[in-house]
């Protein structure tokens, strides 16, 4: 008898540690983030009570929120679409065999190793307007005459951010892809091409369906990591000018940290959360559905 | 497919990824000779490269900020971090090959969900919380927390190791008379040591990078890991970029030397690793 609890037990005994670990550290905050949200919080931080909506409704009523939830769906994707676009082409050439390929896939690696705030920075001083080096080499090459204000205003600032984005995303999708593209046997391409089958009809009737589950895993999980990206604008524009910039996490870093509106940042996160627990359902679902299919 | 390639489109090629790695490899060769730039040569608007190659400054940065205490901060955070992740991540994840058990699929549920929540969106919880337990500005506290959010990443990947492993050897082991525990540690984990080493690191890689947390939870300069202690070098109207760049050198090339080493492992695990189960 005593054995047999033991063995109904001891898958759980397993789980313990990674449980508490996890419970203590993610699930904790997450219950007290939700509190926040509901709660008066005074600018030191002190939680007076429960205050219903209110924080909710004062962040409805500012503009500044609005804008930043429409640079956050313009951010996630314009970064997530174009890095998955350009590191599937990319997946494509480096499946191809060709000399120094073996190099080119290392150079992809480095944007993707680097920590995203060295990279910020390095492309903040890049493109200063008053020493960066994009402008002395556009001048040595003869392509400007004068020095160019790269970031003049919010949307050029906004748009250089989405490039850096874009620059640390695409080699996540590239190397997703190339997994996917190394698991297809090159016989299919074979006797496609005896049947006459063009280059574009082998690419989206054999490579395309192979790989999607491949891209499905890559752009889930960029969506989720460009929208709850904070250093590149952080380090960046810190949004500004004039709160023109932000994303979502960046505003509630803001508000939080800087402004001492503890409860609008926790009503500001609570409205990130929702949006990816709905990325997340979408994705179990699929990798779940994934598991019972094999 | 290479016979089938014409002329132009092998021109096409290398003429596609030549441009690709120029693009790639410019921030790093601006932080490259801007690290090696004396500090006069800075605002200096009309050389790419250095007129004097300054490198002493790789030497100078020990001593203008405590650059060796944030490097030892982020190996302490990344190394503590790794293993307390994996010291929790391999039995959770035998459990989940190994074992068949009520609630599993709510556990593997719980897990995936788990990756999706970055720490910065639950960041105003998790600074109330961690000044409640006193462990705000402490080391101990950034080891706790990346361990838990890579949790779910060292999981995922273990158990697909796991899974990919017949259980064969461990039931001859059992046969012979091991425990679980004895043939977990005898016979599994050597089988298992590369997916295990490809977990390590990429723990590593995530606590060393990690930049948010550490930004929000440490006040002190000499607790600080190397991608929030570079700030020093970043003054409101005064910014050392040579030093700057110099000390980022040092917090980046380690890191893409040990990304290149697992990266085949690495990404084969992230999309296939559950899958295989």
């Amino acid at each position: 008898m005593k054995k047999k609890t033991l063995t109904v037990v001891q898958p759980y005994v397993w789980l313990l540690p990674s449980v508490v670990l996890m419970v203590g550290m993610i699930l904790i905050p997450i219950i007290s983030v939700f509190k926040i949200s509901f709660s008066e919080v005074g600018r030191s931080g002190l939680v007076r009570g429960l205050n219903g909506v209110q924080n909710y409704l004062d962040i409805f009523d500012e503009p500044v929120f609005w804008h930043t939830l429409q640079n956050t769906v313009v951010w996630t994707v314009v970064v997530v679409g174009v890095s998955t676009v350009f590191g599937f082409i990319l997946a494509m050439v480096l499946n191809q065999d060709f000399r120094g390929r073996k190099f080119v896939r290392a150079v992809v690696i480095f944007p993707w190793a680097t920590a995203l705030v060295i990279q910020s920075v390095i492309w903040k001083y890049i493109i200063n307007a008053d020493y960066g080096s994009l402008n002395i080499l556009l001048k040595k090459i003869g392509l400007i005459k004068g020095f160019v204000n790269w970031t003049e205003t919010a949307n050029s600032m906004f748009g250089w951010e989405c490039w850096v984005g874009i620059f640390v995303t695409f080699p996540f999708v590239t190397f997703c892809v190339l997994s996917g593209l190394q698991s297809i046997d090159t016989s299919l391409y074979e006797s496609a091409a005896v049947d006459g089958a063009s280059f574009w009809q082998k690419h989206f009737k054999i490579t395309l369906p192979l790989v999607a589950p491949s891209l499905t895993v890559s752009t889930v999980l960029n969506i989720i990591y460009v929208f709850n990206s904070f250093p590149i604008v952080w380090t960046i524009s810190k949004g500004a000018p004039a709160d023109q910039t932000h994303t979502l996490v960046t505003y509630l870093y803001q508000l939080s940290f800087t402004d001492g509106k503890g409860g609008h940042a926790a009503a500001v996160s609570v409205i990130g959360f929702v949006v990816l627990a709905v990325c997340a359902s979408i994705y179990m679902i699929l990798s779940l559905r994934g598991e019972e299919e094999s | 497919m290479t016979s089938r390639r014409k002329p132009w489109q092998t021109a096409l090629l290398y003429a596609f990824v030549v441009v690709l790695c120029v693009v790639i490899l410019y921030p790093y060769f601006v932080m490259f000779i801007t690290a090696l730039k004396d500090k006069k040569e800075m605002y200096a608007i009309d050389h790419i490269l250095p007129e004097v190659w300054r490198w002493s400054n790789f030497a100078e940065i020990w001593s203008a900020a405590p650059v060796f205490k944030y490097l030892i901060n982020s190996l302490t955070v990344a190394g503590g971090a790794t293993l307390l992740a994996i010291i929790c991540g391999i039995p959770a994840a035998y459990a989940l090959a190994r074992m068949r058990f009520k609630g599993k699929g709510i556990f593997m549920g719980a897990v995936i969900m788990s990756q999706m929540f970055s720490p910065v969106v639950l960041l105003v919880g998790i600074y109330r919380m961690m000044v409640n337990i006193h462990l705000n500005n402490t080391i101990l506290g950034l080891i706790l927390l990346n361990a838990a959010f890579n949790q779910a990443f060292a999981i995922w990947l273990l158990r697909g190791t796991f899974v990919g492993i017949s259980p064969e050897m461990e039931q001859a082991a059992k046969i012979d008379g091991c425990g679980t525990v004895k043939a977990l540690v005898k016979v599994l984990l050597p089988m298992a040591a590369p997916g295990i080493i490809t977990t390590l690191i990429f723990v590593f890689i995530n606590a060393w990078n990690e930049y948010t947390i550490a930004l929000t939870l440490i006040s002190t300069d000499i607790l600080k890991p190397m991608t929030v202690g570079i700030n020093v070098f970043y003054g409101f109207n005064f910014i050392q970029w040579q030093y700057l760049f110099a000390t980022s050198l040092f917090a980046t090339l380690p890191v893409v030397a040990l990304f290149l080493m697992i990266e085949k492992h690495l990404v084969a695990g992230l999309t296939s690793g559950g899958v295989k189960g």
